[in-house]
């Protein structure tokens, strides 16, 4: 590393007309020390002993009618007359004019006493640093009527009733322009990077606007910053007056240059006037917004002539107005933060309200308000129950599933108290990052459960990015002065957005916050939601139980005046003689109808006792299983041509033997049962987990688990029968059609498939055939025990 | 003493009709006995404990009002004194928990009615000719000879 070249003015007493600066070095430019002033006034440093002058500004003959080289040494008072100076003297003792300048007086209009030998009246102001005593002389302000403090207190009126910082900041940019009436008034907000913006605007109509315009932290060096910390106001009515130095360039008694911290008429930087330049600025003021200490920005003033001057009376308004601005700005801000803080969490809190009442989290993503009427972020994404919901601007899902992986390994993800993930700058933490950058620099997240995935995240813009979508603003017409376009707003947007690569706007803590208290929400739900899904389970599974029960006594109960009801039916025929045909015909129905009952009565039975019996777990070949289930089915085998297919030996499963052979039976039967064709093909088999085949209507649920298939070339079932055949006593065809029955085969199936934890579906074509898929996952406890 | 075969029968049975083709079968089946009925468990205990009536067999309907035919079959196979008259269980449940209860309890015979009437018939006749016709009861004279050697 070289050390950089040294500044010229090194060694030297520093004149900035002389020495300049240069776009390298202005970090470290002597802002306070200029040694000139701008050339709207004269400048008289004396010593505070004898009041001899010690230093005078070069255009002194112009405003005082003599040469500095005649002063130097003299007592002021041969100057200004006693009187001015007994004036003067009683200011100094009155105010606190240290490193604070104080108007004195006017002088009287003499001869000579402005430019172009115009005689003019010129206003004194005094101030003392450094041990010595600062005369700063301008052309004379109008008088003041008591108007401007009407003025001051409509101005403070309308800043206190601000409600928003937005509202508050026009308020201030009007308030200001209405006191300077410069052409444009911008309130000038620093980000918390040190970047800044134009954040409120008020204007001469016929000006474009420079809302939202940004600009790169370095645009405003530190000396700048630092001296801001220490005065109100910043004049310069002509951007482009000649400076003029003082004489001698440093204190004869000291030897030091004189502090112009707080002189109004303190020599600008050449930086500064040639930016303004380049933008076709032609007086400038400025003053800053503080809050605490901190420099939070700007107001500054623009104009596009030149002005004469920028008088005390119009600075101490504008300082007035600056210091209320910093005043009331930090309660406007905690203001708005409480009520930004408020709408989130009503939103939050609806949205919590939404995803109860609607039963699913999505319901946030998807319904009104959404989510992003809550934080402010471009986009969110939601990852529940194995699938992603997204609103807004988001990366798209297989970045989100990459995101996802990333955030589940962060150490934030894991604390037990606060697990919020938030960054202004993902890239800066993930490299990868950066491909998502622009709809994703700014992340905020957290994970809703440990075990498995499920997590809420937000998104922001790379900063830069959004600036672009809302229009660029820098396209202003501008000239390039000496220095180069380095000083035009258009490179400054450019450095901006450079120094905001990868970076949104940071996420607030109010923000942060927020997201912690909804996630708090967004668990309770789920939790209730837990609790009541246990509670409707076990109702359900109590009610099913009573269910059972009562299907099994009141098929019972039904069955003795059935068999009463069939005997009298009986005995009716057996006399036969009391019968005409007719009565005959009907008393024959009479029986048959209660032997069909009696069928029904028993499938009934059958059903509640399948729901009942407890199983008995064992270790089957399945392929056993089904050899049984066909030799039970034998009958109907020998009536049709029948062909059983086994493609490949089905596998051992975990299972109650007897069931999944009733399962197989049923399966079978009907297979064989509802087909047409001269050889009635069943085909059983499986497919293991991760065999690429095709699962048609797979549920969610089986994912993962090994399937098993029965599958035949029967008359096939229509689509919308599908959910239908799984209903007891549903029969899709004639009572007598098909062999008749009475339509509980499918019900015991599937309530045989349930108890053991499986599922149950179909697929198939009318004309085609059906195939019945079901899964057997492992018991959870060997011994189902569900009924003692 | 009537020999134990020609000793009344005793259903429990609350149905009119059921207990009307008892007796179609009875006569079906040539059976000269007496029929008593009991239309509930505590008739056919108060019957059995008052020690004046012994039956050859009990036909016994599980599902019986007041006490039902589990209770009552309880009661008859805990009681010492009647603990050897056959019971045999008559009834419309199929269940297998019924069954095995039953025979648990102590049934000596478990039969199911069926709803078509000429089944009914038939099962009611097959049992007479089995319980009436082919089985050796209890307190049947020669037993009791031999028992009294």
């Amino acid at each position: 590393m070289t050390n950089p070249a040294p500044p010229p003015w090194e060694g030297v007493p520093y004149s900035v007309k002389r020495h300049g600066v240069s776009i390298t070095n202005c970090h470290a430019e002597p802002v306070q020390t200029p040694g000139c002033i701008q050339s709207w006034g004269a400048l008289l440093v004396l010593r505070q002993a004898d009041l001899a002058i010690l230093q005078a500004s070069d255009n002194c003959a112009q405003w005082l009618g003599q040469q500095p080289a005649e002063l130097l040494g003299r007592s002021v008072a041969e100057l200004l007359g006693s009187a001015a100076v007994k004036r003067v003297r009683e200011v100094m003792e009155r105010d606190a004019v240290e490193r604070n300048p104080i108007y004195a007086l006017t002088l009287p209009a003499r001869p000579g006493s402005g430019p172009e030998g115009a005689a003019v009246q010129l206003d004194l102001s005094v101030h003392t640093i450094d041990g010595v005593i600062v005369l700063e002389l301008e052309p004379a302000a109008a008088a003041t009527g008591p108007d401007a403090y009407v003025k001051l207190r409509r101005a403070a009126g309308r800043l206190c009733t601000a409600s928003t910082l937005q509202g508050f900041c026009d308020a201030a940019a009007q308030e200001v322009r209405q006191a300077t009436g410069f052409d444009r008034v911008m309130i000038y907000r620093f980000h918390p990077d040190g970047h800044g913006e134009v954040f409120a605007e008020c204007r001469r109509d016929d000006l474009g606007s420079w809302l939202g315009l940004r600009y790169p932290a370095e645009d405003i060096p530190r000396p700048a910053r630092q001296i801001f910390q220490k005065l109100w106001v910043r004049p310069l009515p002509d951007v482009s007056g000649p400076l003029h130095e003082l004489l001698p360039l440093t204190n004869p008694d000291t030897g030091r240059p004189l502090d112009m911290t707080y002189c109004a008429l303190r020599g600008a930087s050449v930086m500064y006037t040639e930016y303004l330049q380049n933008m076709g600025v032609a007086a400038a003021l400025t003053m800053p917004i503080r809050t605490e200490s901190e420099l939070w920005g700007f107001i500054a003033c623009h104009h596009y002539r030149a002005l004469p001057s920028v008088p005390w009376t119009m600075r101490a308004e504008c300082e007035l107005l600056a210091q209320m601005v910093s005043l009331q700005l930090k309660a406007v801000q905690d203001r708005e933060h409480l009520l930004y803080r408020l709408r989130i969490e009503t939103i939050h809190q609806q949205l919590v309200a939404q995803a109860a009442q609607e039963g699913g989290l999505a319901a946030m993503t998807d319904g009104r308000p959404g989510i992003l009427d809550g934080l402010n972020a471009r986009g969110a994404a939601l990852y529940h129950r194995e699938r992603w919901w997204r609103v807004g601007k988001t990366p798209p899902e297989p970045k989100l599933e990459a995101l996802a992986t990333w955030l589940e390994g962060r150490p934030e993800f894991a604390s037990p108290t606060h697990p919020v993930y938030a960054t202004d700058s993902l890239c800066r933490d993930w490299p990868e990052g950066m491909a998502i950058a622009e709809e994703a620099s700014g992340v905020l997240a957290f994970p809703l459960s440990r075990g498995r995935r499920s997590l809420m995240v937000w998104f922001r813009p790379e900063t830069a990015q959004e600036v672009r979508w809302a229009g660029n603003p820098h396209e202003m017409p501008t000239v390039v002065g000496p220095h180069g376009p380095r000083l035009t707003p258009r490179t400054s947007f450019e450095l901006f957005v450079e120094s905001v690569r990868g970076r949104a706007e940071p996420w607030l803590p109010v923000e942060v916050e927020s997201a912690q208290r909804l996630r708090l929400l967004i668990m309770e739900l789920v939790v209730s939601r837990a609790e009541q899904l246990a509670a409707l389970n076990a109702d359900l599974s109590r009610s099913n139980d009573e269910l059972d029960a009562f299907a099994y006594v009141a098929s019972h109960d039904l069955k003795e005046p059935l068999r009463g009801i069939h005997k009298y039916a009986h005995q009716l025929l057996t006399n036969a003689g009391a019968l005409d045909d007719e009565s005959r015909r009907r008393v024959e129905a009479l029986t048959r109808l209660t032997l069909r009952m009696d069928s029904l009565l028993d499938s009934l039975l059958h059903f509640a006792r399948v729901g009942r019996v407890q199983f008995e777990y064992e270790e089957v070949v399945l392929g056993d299983v089904l050899s049984e289930a066909i030799e039970m089915v034998g009958g109907r085998v020998v009536e049709h041509r029948c062909e059983f297919v086994v493609p490949r030996p089905l596998p051992k499963v975990r299972c109650d033997r007897v069931r999944i052979r009733e399962v197989l039976v049923n399966l079978l039967s009907n297979s064989i049962k509802y087909n047409e064709q001269s050889v009635r093909r069943v085909e059983i088999g499986y497919l293991a987990p991760h065999e690429p085949v095709p699962r048609p209507a797979l549920p969610q649920e089986a994912h993962g688990e090994m399937v098993f298939f029965v599958r035949d070339n029967g008359i096939g079932i229509d689509p919308r029968h599908f959910d239908q055949v799984w209903k007891i006593f549903k029969r899709l065809h004639g009572r007598e059609a098909y062999g008749g029955g009475t339509g509980v085969g499918l019900s015991i199936v599937k309530k045989l498939i349930d108890r053991h934890g499986g599922q149950v579906w179909l697929d198939s074509m009318i004309g085609r055939g059906t195939t019945v898929f079901f899964t057997l996952p492992p018991p959870r406890q060997p011994q189902g025990a569900r009924h003692a | 003493m009537l020999e134990a075969r020609q000793r009344p029968l005793l259903v429990v049975e609350d149905s009119d009709e059921d207990f009307d083709t008892v007796r179609e079968a009875s006569q079906a089946a040539g059976l000269t006995n007496q029929i008593y009925r009991a239309p509930t468990g505590e008739v056919c205990l108060s019957l059995l404990r008052a020690g004046t009536f012994r039956p050859s067999v009990v036909l016994l309907d599980l599902n019986t009002p007041g006490l039902d035919g589990r209770d009552t079959l309880n009661e008859i196979k805990r009681d010492p004194a009647l603990r050897a008259l056959p019971v045999i269980v008559v009834t419309t449940s199929a269940n297998p928990r019924d069954v095995e209860s039953c025979y648990r309890a102590g049934a000596n015979a478990y039969h199911v009615k069926p709803v078509r009437y000429a089944d009914h018939l038939q099962v009611l006749i097959s049992l007479f000719r089995y319980w009436l016709g082919c089985v050796v009861l209890p307190g049947s004279e020669k037993l009791m000879d031999e028992e009294a050697l």
